[in-house]
């Protein structure tokens, strides 16, 4: 795979709040939905399914380069165990991207392991929290990460 | 310097004529009784060089045999008749003949030789190892005739000397070879540990997931689909949901106990009333209007590791809450008290209590006393309890009657 930093298409709308998560385990993403559906957020989300996928996502590769249908995300909710690309390496690609280095990252992963808490932190990641996601940690992230209140339906 | 008897096996003799040139010849009679006097002043000394230990030699400056005691007839398996008037280098393997003309030369030039350390040759060919003293020999003019040697026979002492050096020797290849072993058992203990803890990581990931799908199932199962199913049907959902919450609980259970069990422990002092009161602001659970807690204030401070303090305190107070009798309102107490250079933490409560039977195994992994529903638990708080007081240096422990309540104590280095 190309590696090394690639300009975002175009730059981080103001218009469309969206939120990307990047998770390999449909049921992960199953409950991701359940929850915001249950907590009426009402904010689009993009479901990158690896590393990789969320690279292209992110730097607007093929069908990605639509940024109507898939916009740049207001906030990233990232799994940290993936194939391929895990989301450490993610994180690291991330951060020489213009543009792209600019969006919060929450890690939401299986274990408060202290040591993925303390790299994901070095990496730059805005959050760390564990699942299950609830609709109070979400509309907790967006508020206080994002500044945003107005995402419930 | 005095006139020296000659050493010989003659020695038993009368000195010879060119000694009595000292002797006083005023009178025949004083002359006759030094004579007698010197006769055996030299008898008394050739008896010691004969009784002697070690081999007395006397040789001439050319480094020929004069004189050979009996012990040099021991030590060399050569009698005297044999050897007297044959060089002495007879007695040298042939590697140290060369040492022969300096020993010489330094007995020509009036000095010793003194405890030179060597090896010599016996007439069977075997060799010795001798410690050896070489002395000049002076006439009545005080010129150096000869020399007197004296070797001690050193082999005994040799042979220790190798074999304490061969010890020694297998003593630091036997350290080497332990140390090696120490290497590698380290080596594949730092392996296992790792493999441990890769292990548990992969619990905490891998094993999660799927208990965390089969949760969120039951549940929107419940939510969407809950009216269109019989109550037996909605049991069964709930009985999923119980499952996979009590699989959940089992799984980061043991990964706090695993955590625990391998982390490294910083420790500091630890203000054990700060601590309580978090806790309990932490857990609404252990908060009126469900649960008493009374802290005799001021507890006493510790040293040990916060975070796993915070754990054991955690389970200990959430034990005392949640095991009491239906209609009860937990009451529990928390103090500290002195012993020596502990200090040991009382969390008292008003509950069912344990039986002293169960008391032994109340803090072994997977352990659960109560069979009763309603105290459902994982079994493995009360062994995160023992481990972390473990890890700091501290004891747990239990009294209990089994019928009004527990008094559950953690012990831990006091501060000071």
């Amino acid at each position: 795979m190309k590696s090394g930093p690639a300009p975002a298409n175009f730059p981080v709308s103001t218009e469309t709040k969206s939120i990307l998560l990047v998770e390999d385990n449909e049921d992960d993403v199953f409950i991701m939905r359940r929850v915001m559906q249950k907590a009426r957020i009402n904010l689009p989300l993009h479901v990158a399914g690896h590393g990789a996928e969320a690279l292209d996502y992110l730097t607007g590769k093929g069908k990605y380069a639509n940024r109507t249908e898939y916009p740049l995300p207001s906030v990233i909710f990232l799994d940290l165990k993936m194939p391929y690309l895990d989301g450490f390496e993610v994180l690291k690609r991330m951060r020489g991207i213009p543009g792209v280095d600019q969006i919060p990252v929450i890690v939401l992963t299986s274990s408060p392991e202290q040591r993925d808490r303390e790299t994901a932190e070095l990496l730059g990641a805005r959050g760390f929290r564990v699942k299950p996601p609830t609709g109070d940690m979400i509309g907790e992230v967006l508020q206080s990460v994002c500044g945003l209140s107005d995402f419930c339906a | 310097m005095d006139p020296q008897p000659e050493l010989t096996k003659q020695a038993t003799q009368p000195p010879p004529a060119s000694h009595l040139h000292l002797f006083d010849r005023s009178s025949p009679q004083k002359e006759l009784a030094q004579c007698n006097r010197a006769v055996e002043d030299a008898h008394r000394l050739a008896a010691i060089v004969e009784s002697s230990d070690d081999a007395i030699i006397a040789k001439d400056l050319n480094g020929i045999i004069m004189n050979w005691n009996r012990a040099a007839e021991r030590i060399f398996g050569y009698a005297a008749e044999e050897v007297i008037g044959k060089p002495v280098t007879i007695l040298m393997p042939p590697e140290r003949e060369n040492e022969e003309p300096g020993i010489l030369r330094r007995i020509r030039s009036g000095e010793r030789v003194d405890h030179y350390e060597t090896v010599r040759r016996r007439k069977d060919g075997t060799l010795l190892d001798i410690s050896l003293t070489v002395s000049p020999i002076r006439n009545a003019e005080g010129q150096i005739v000869g020399a007197s040697k004296i070797a001690r026979d050193i082999t005994e002492r040799k042979r220790a000397d190798r074999e304490l050096r061969e010890m020694r020797d297998e003593l630091a290849r036997a350290n080497e070879d332990l140390e090696r072993r120490v290497e590698e058992r380290t080596a594949s203990l730092t392996e296992a540990i790792a493999q441990m803890e890769e292990f548990s990581y992969s619990v905490s990931h891998d094993l999660r997931a799927p208990v965390r799908a089969m949760h969120a199932y039951a549940q929107a199962l419940i939510e969407d689909y809950g009216e269109r199913l019989d109550e037996e049907g909605r049991d069964f959902l709930q009985r999923i949901l119980r499952g996979s919450s009590r699989m959940d609980r089992l799984i980061q259970d043991v990964l706090v106990y695993s955590r625990l069990a391998r982390a490294d422990l910083h420790f500091s002092q630890i203000n054990l009333d700060r601590l309580v009161m978090e806790i309990v602001q932490n857990y609404p659970d252990i908060q009126p209007p469900k649960v008493q807690v009374d802290v005799a204030q001021p507890l006493l401070g510790v040293v040990g590791h916060e975070p796993s303090l915070v754990q054991a305190v955690s389970n200990l107070l959430g034990n005392a809450a949640k095991f009491v009798a239906p209609g009860t309102t937990p009451h529990i107490r928390v103090s500290t008290e002195r012993r020596g250079r502990l200090v040991r933490l009382w969390v008292e409560d008003n509950g069912i209590g344990i039986k002293r039977e169960h008391q032994s195994r109340l803090f072994g992994m997977f352990q659960r006393v109560h069979a009763d529903r309603r105290y459902e638990g994982t079994g493995i708080g009360l062994a995160i309890v023992r481990k972390a007081a473990e890890r700091m240096g501290g004891r747990v422990g239990v009294e209990s009657d089994g019928i009004s309540g527990s008094r559950f104590w953690l012990e831990l280095p006091a501060v000071d």
